[in-house]
């Protein structure tokens, strides 16, 4: 297919979909869902075609498209894809697919929900697609405002709050985006290529074709820096400015706690791989340390916040946190020679790199299995208190294993995809600082704590101790193809991890070299004037 | 010559005064509109006067031509008010006239 | 080729079991809850395994013509020949195609496929096959096949559509009454059974890591067989919790090993022409003849080497080196992981209460093979640790054999009992491996996988025919109705207590006990300061043979107890007994020849090439000298002697108390009142545990949630309510300041218009006076200001 056609489609088939459905008759519920499904599956398989097209070989983006779109600020319709957004648009495809199959439980407005579900995800694969800055805000923002309305309308009792939270947040981190935007902008002299990414990206790394003749000066570098982090470490999210999730989770209705855990926190990790990283090399490296100590305390401050929890969802959501800690720990382990500016053991870096992007890969599978299972329980019993389970292995045979492996996934068990992210980004790590792997390494302890506790509260036992006891009936079909696919996955991706490994390895090396380039450049002018100081 | 000028703004002041006085001291409106002849007929004998003693040629003669014609056109007019106020308030006393008080 | 034949066997064997696990867990679950077929499926595929693993040992044998099996009568100290018969570790099968001349070569490795690359670096599933991997595969899947099929007599009653399980309650005090689960527990055997082997066969200490978390939680899923117990889910929950404690350990291991070598690999890694391109983790490390680690000359940490001994350059040129105080922190990493499968001191309190789980499970899971785990990586590792790792895992060997086997002496449940007896013997095997005997330490591991399966099947007999009473203390007098059972029992007690006569008849754990404890003796003859390491074990010979004795006498002597249970008890069926019956023939004449015999010759066949000649000066802190094989040779008979006597006093003594009555046990008991509660509260490990982690974990957890709750989220809300006043003193600002400005303006200019409009009097008079006045005001003021 030709690929201009296939990006444009992949972002705007969910739209288009979304713009018929205003002329269904809102009261033909299955009709309503059924086109929703069908437009999530037909994207689902555009982004498989997608990754048909892709040589897995060749470096760089791909598939570009180019076109103007507002001339006087030099805007433009740039897409591309690459080995570190095709495995996130897959990501975001399949998720969005099997989460509006879990959408059935959804009763209310239910026209609304799917135009809005719809619309979210063309934000969701703009943002993974579009290489232009503007472009990636713009969808940045379209992916938000559905959000807010699809958390403060369906979700639970204190929805207004989870979504004002949610929504302000996530405003106020790309507010600051924004500011770094406009500082690449004007500081490139606001021509044609500076809301180009991939042409920002090359003056960073010093590349001898970058179109644009300015060089990124290591100071603007460390405020752009600061300012991209903290806009994409709110959507990772990482410690201290998490606490949006565990309350927007909770109150979100399952599909969307699918969707947010599985896709939206990728978000985070992608824009720092993507944005933040390539056009500050040298930021990143004068921040890396706080980066990898954040990425820690994220791993072990989850853990144990997870393990004081009595609601079943906010466990997995603050599980959530304790797992993109891994994803913040391999991007940043990138250790340098002081004096030269050169890299040590940068294949451990790239160990690290390749690891996160996997670890976001195996996160999005696994807690949306996990959510997924949660609600599977809530929407029968209509509580999520840990304490008042029990015994639903011995109800609900087939949802008690699946579930299993869904949290085994979660735990980090070898054979499921979680193992291979966790460890690869962990054993990376002593290369840069001993004392941060031993106490990332230490949270296998309490990863396998908490959730061997929760199986324990929710799972085992002799009866079940909660109300509606009465209404725990066999998990159905359509739940058993959800989860199923789910696992399925889990154990594909944690047997053979090349699958993904094979898609992203060209990319990051290029990424990795780039940026270390990019870096010895801008420290050599550094030093450069520091002597003549 | 200067003394002859000087008489005839002499009479112009006199004429004028005294129908500045007519228009203040009148209740009548006729009266009123007889006072405001005179100011006009005042400054008639001004016009002429300087267009005779001065550079100005005929322009004060055609200008106080002017104001006679406008003297007639707004007897007729202030006579025409005069009369439709009598027919309303059976009076022409100005000072009944106070309905445009702000 | 041999290797890819070996390869193939090998990874049939590793892979039937889970085939077997995915026919028998979704067939189970569709099909009927009384058939059998899960149990017939999962002991095929594991015979099956056997039958494989059996014929790669004869295959493997036949190819290097058994030269490890000539005895070449007491030349173990004979170093070079130990080094011919043991090629550099691991000549990779494509190598051995390229050079036939290795007609003796042994070991082979080899990759299966590669999980990730990066830059150099790669991580991989690979096979190392050498004489240990064969004989654990054979050992592995030999029990498994055992365990198997006593497991379809001893689980016969969950066949059913309703099992009542007695030990769970629910609220309103019934029984629970369950679906029966035969087909999951011979589900959840195969897949452990497939992990085990994956563990053994796996070519790199990743790999060892992946399987040896999946053997964790196949422990997990079988210590929690009975979901309904809650001490059965907790059990489960200690294990695997306590070995990821070790795990913990383990991964710090593997970070120092990847960060300095690169690599996971055992052996080396060749390309398609045979060149070795990795010479993997045994042939970075090398020792000269002494023992002595090869040092860099500049930085003096060890150096990391090629293939052939010369010192290996990185990209730019430097030598690689690693400190030698990272590879002890490597090596006690990795011995942590032991630690925790092995259930060693500090980390030994899981495995008493796993016996929560089935017998059959304590069996094959908790004695035999997956603690055994921990010692084989030890084995396996074996070139990857120096001095004060060895002496670590001796030490923690040595506290662990006592503290476990001062527990069993007062435990009253039969399983407990074995369950004691498996960690002081898992710390004998330890022992051995720290104090260089290699080869004695994996011997133990094998005799002990026998014995001990064994006795636990012996004791699931019992279980079984009593109905489910484990209690001691209601048995006795069982031989009469359970001779089969009393009679294994008795084979695997006279075996484990390392009872013999010598020149005579030994049972197997005669001769390897008798292997550590000579080990023991060479070692602190070497190190007088170490002498704890040789008395403690002699000291818990005695105390072993005593407990042991006094479970069989307890159990099959004397008068019943519990009449109820003696009358209802019965011997079990054939499919139980004939398993105990194989088993007793292994566990007795299993390693007959003793270190001349043929187990231990195939066991050290390969051994790592440095223990032979022991290690004489070093560059170790601790100064430790090694004893070689000569040196172990020699204390060998007096070492034998010594533990004869401790085990004869031992059974002499529970016979006295236990199998006459010569002794009122009441008596005894009150007089030792303060030890026995001490031993029974199994040293207070739990309490202290639970005191010193657990409640400050959950401390901790719910201080994390009370931060974001009560810090970040009122931050939060303060900042909220901050934005919320001042938006109401904004909107005071508008309203107040700047609307009431504007209202103020329009109100200045009503009133003034509306006082001046008295002005407009509407008198035509005064507005002519007003005129006047004006103009000559106007004039006054004009002439005033500009006079003439």
């Amino acid at each position: 297919m030709n690929p201009e056609f296939l990006l444009s489609a992949i972002i705007f088939v969910p739209a288009v979909a979304a713009f018929l459905l205003a002329f269904f008759d809102s009261r033909n519920v299955e009709v309503i869902r059924f086109w929703s499904l069908g437009a999530t599956i037909i994207t689902f398989g555009l982004t498989l075609a997608l990754w048909m097209q892709f040589d897995p070989a060749v470096p760089g983006l791909q598939m570009n498209v180019a076109a103007e779109w507002i001339p006087t600020w030099n805007v433009w319709y740039r897409l591309g894809v690459d080995g570190i957004s095709l495995p996130l648009v897959l990501l975001t495809g399949l998720i969005s697919m099997l989460s509006m199959a879990a959408s059935w439980s959804i009763t209310k407005h239910v026209k609304g929900y799917m135009v809005l579900f719809l619309l979210l995800e063309s934000g969701m694969m703009g943002v993974f697609l579009s290489i232009d800055f503007f472009l990636f805000y713009v969808f940045w923002e379209v992916m938000l405002l559905p959000m807010y309305f699809l958390i403060g309308v369906w979700g639970g009792p204190r929805k207004e709050y989870a979504a004002i939270k949610f929504f302000l947040y996530t405003l106020a981190g790309s507010v600051l985006m924004l500011i770094a935007m406009l500082m690449f902008y004007f500081d490139t002299g606001a021509t044609v290529e500076s809301f180009n990414l991939v042409e920002l990206a090359k003056v960073a790394a010093g590349a001898a074709d970058a179109k644009l003749a300015t060089t990124l000066t290591p100071s603007l570098q460390i405020t752009a820096f600061i300012l991209l982090f903290i806009g994409f470490a709110i959507k990772l999210p990482a410690f201290p400015v998490h606490t949006w999730l565990p309350d927007a989770h909770v109150e979100a209705p399952t599909p969307i706690s699918m969707i947010l855990a599985g896709v939206l926190l990728k978000m985070g990790g992608y824009g720092i791989i993507r944005i933040a990283f390539p056009l500050c090399p040298y930021g990143a490296q004068y921040a890396a340390y706080a980066l990898v100590a954040i990425g820690v305390i994220s791993i072990i401050y989850g853990a144990f916040a997870a393990l004081a929890q009595t609601d079943f969802k906010r466990l997995v959501a603050y599980s959530s946190v304790s797992h993109m800690g891994y994803v913040l720990l391999g991007l940043a382990v990138w250790k340098i020679n002081e004096g030269t500016g050169a890299t040590i053991g940068g294949d451990f870096w790239l160990m690290g790199m390749n690891g996160a992007m996997f670890q976001m890969i195996a996160h999005g599978i696994s807690s949306a299995g996990m959510f997924f299972m949660v609600g599977v329980i809530y929407d029968r019993v209509h509580h999520r208190d840990l304490n008042r389970f029990g015994g639903l292995m011995a109800k609900m045979p087939l949802y008690g294993g699946l579930s299993a492996g869904l949290f085994f996934a979660g735990l980090g068990l070898p054979g499921l995809c979680g193992f291979i992210g966790e460890v690869f980004v962990v054993i990376s790590t002593w290369n840069y600082s001993p004392l941060l792997a031993i106490i990332a390494a230490s949270g296998v302890i309490l990863t396998a704590g908490y959730i061997l506790w929760a199986m324990q509260r929710v799972y085992l036992g002799a009866e079940y101790k909660g109300p509606h006891a009465e209404d725990i009936t066999p998990i159905n079909g359509r739940e058993v193809a959800i989860a199923g696919t789910l696992l399925a996955l889990a154990i594909v991706l944690g047997v053979y991890p090349r699958v993904m490994f094979d898609v992203m390895s060209t990319s990051t090396t290029e990424l990795v070299e780039s940026l270390k380039t990019g870096y010895q450049k801008a420290a050599t002018t550094v030093n450069q004037s520091q002597a003549q100081r | 010559m200067a003394a002859e000028l000087h008489s005839y703004l002499m009479v112009g002041a006199v004429l004028f005064v005294c129908g500045v006085i007519c228009m203040a001291t009148k209740r009548n409106g006729i009266g009123v509109l007889m006072g405001v002849e005179l100011v006009l007929n005042g400054a008639n004998v001004n016009f002429v006067a300087f267009s005779r003693y001065t550079k100005l040629g005929l322009d004060g003669q055609i200008f106080s031509l002017f104001i006679i014609v406008l003297a007639a056109a707004e007897a007729a007019v202030a006579l025409a008010i005069a009369l439709n106020f009598y027919n309303n308030h059976l009076t022409i006393d100005v000072d009944r006239a106070n309905k445009l008080k702000g | 080729m041999v290797g890819e034949t070996l390869r193939n066997l090998l990874m049939v064997a590793w892979l039937l079991p889970l085939a077997g696990f995915a026919i028998e867990i979704f067939g189970g679950f569709w099909g009927k809850r009384t058939s059998k077929t899960a149990a017939w499926i999962a002991v095929a595929c594991i015979g099956t395994g056997f039958l494989c693993s059996a014929s790669a040992l004869v295959l493997w044998g036949n190819s290097n013509g058994w030269t490890v099996l000539e005895s070449d009568g007491h030349g173990h100290a004979d170093a070079a020949h130990t080094e011919a018969a043991h090629p550099e570790p691991g000549h990779s099968e494509a190598a051995d195609s390229a050079d036939t001349a290795h007609s003796k070569q042994t070991v082979y490795s080899g990759t299966l496929y590669s999980l990730g690359k990066f830059g150099s670096l790669n991580v991989s599933l690979d096979y190392y096959i050498d004489s240990l991997t064969l004989t654990m595969f054979t050992m592995v899947t030999l029990i498994a096949t055992c365990i198997h099929l006593f497991a379809i007599g001893y689980m016969s009653e969950e066949l059913t559509e309703e099992y009542v399980d007695h030990h769970a309650h629910l609220s309103n005090g019934h029984h629970v009454h369950r679906p029966g689960r035969f087909y999951r527990f011979f589900a959840f055997l195969s897949l452990f059974c497939f992990s085990m082997l994956g563990l053994v066969l796996a070519g790199n200490i990743f790999q060892v890591f992946i399987f040896w978390e999946l053997v964790g939680i196949c422990s997990f899923l079988l210590i929690g067989f009975y979901t309904e117990r809650k001490s059965a889910s907790n059990a489960a929950n200690k294990a695997f919790i306590m070995n990821r404690v070790g795990d913990f350990g383990f991964l710090i291991g593997l970070m120092v090993i990847w960060t300095y070598f690169g690599t996971f690999q055992f052996g080396p890694t060749s390309n398609a022409d045979g060149v070795i391109t990795d010479p993997g983790l045994f042939g970075m490390i090398h020792r000269d003849a002494a023992g002595t680690l090869l040092t860099d000359p500049v930085t003096g940490d060890v150096a990391i080497t090629t293939v052939d001994g010369t010192p290996a350059v990185d990209g730019a040129g430097q030598s690689r080196t690693i400190p030698y105080s990272l590879l002890v922190v490597a090596g006690l990493g990795v011995f942590a992981g032991c630690i925790g499968k092995s259930a060693q001191f500090p980390l030994q309190t899981w495995l008493p209460d796993a016996m929560e789980g089935p017998t059959p499970v304590s069996a094959l899971v908790h004695s035999a093979t997956m603690v055994a785990a921990g010692v084989y990586l030890v084995g396996r590792f074996y070139p990857m640790f120096v001095q004060e790792v060895l002496l670590t895992i001796a030490y923690v060997g040595c506290i662990t054999l006592f503290v476990a086997a001062t527990i069993a002496i007062v435990a009253t449940d039969i399983k407990k009992v074995l369950a004691y007896s498996t960690i002081s013997q898992l710390g004998y095997m330890m022992l051995g491996l720290g104090v260089f005997g290699w080869g004695a330490g994996l011997f133990h591991l094998i005799t002990h996988a026998f014995f001990k399966s064994l006795m636990f099947l012996c004791s699931g007999s019992v279980i079984y025919g009593c109905h489910h009473e484990q209690e001691m203390t209601k048995m006795g007098g069982l031989w009469k109705k359970m001779p089969i059972t009393a009679f294994t029992m008795l084979v695997g007690v006279i075996a484990i207590a390392g009872l013999a006569i010598p020149g005579v008849i030994a049972f197997s754990g005669f001769h390897s006990k008798d292997a550590v404890v000579a080990s023991a003796l060479a070692f602190s003859d070497a190190n007088p300061g170490h002498f704890l390491l040789f008395i403690m074990p002699l000291i818990t010979a005695g105390i072993t043979a005593f407990y042991m004795f006094r479970l069989w006498f307890f159990t099959f002597l004397g008068k019943p107890r519990d009449m109820h249970v003696y009358d209802h008890c019965h011997e079990s069926p054939w499919i139980m007994t004939v398993p105990l019956l194989v088993l007793s023939v292994f566990a007795a004449f299993c390693a007959v020849g003793g270190e001349d015999g043929p187990l231990y010759q195939l066991i050290t066949g390969d051994e790592p090439t440095h223990v032979a000649a022991g290690i004489a000066s070093t560059q170790s802190v601790s100064g430790l000298t090694l004893p070689g094989h000569s040196a172990i040779h020699d204390v060998h008979s007096k070492a034998g002697a010594l533990a004869l006597f401790a085990a004869v006093s031992g059974t002499v003594i529970a016979y006295v108390l236990y199998g006459t009555t010569l002794v009122n046990l009441a008596e005894v008991k009150r007089h030792l009142s303060g030890l026995h509660s001490f031993l029974w509260n199994k040293w207070h490990f739990d309490e202290l545990y639970d005191a010193l982690f657990m409640k400050p974990a959950h401390i901790v957890g719910k201080f994390c949630a009370w931060v974001d709750k009560s810090l970040f989220d009122e931050i939060l809300h303060g900042a909220a309510r901050t934005c919320v006043i001042v938006a109401k003193w904004d909107r005071l600002f508008d309203e107040k300041l700047v609307d009431g400005f504007v209202n103020l303006l329009s109100r200045a200019t009503w009133s003034v218009g509306d006082s001046l409009k008295v002005v407009q009097t509407g008198k035509l008079r005064q507005y002519v006076m007003f005129i006047v006045v004006g103009v000559v005001t106007l004039f006054a003021v004009l002439f005033a200001t500009f006079p003439r």
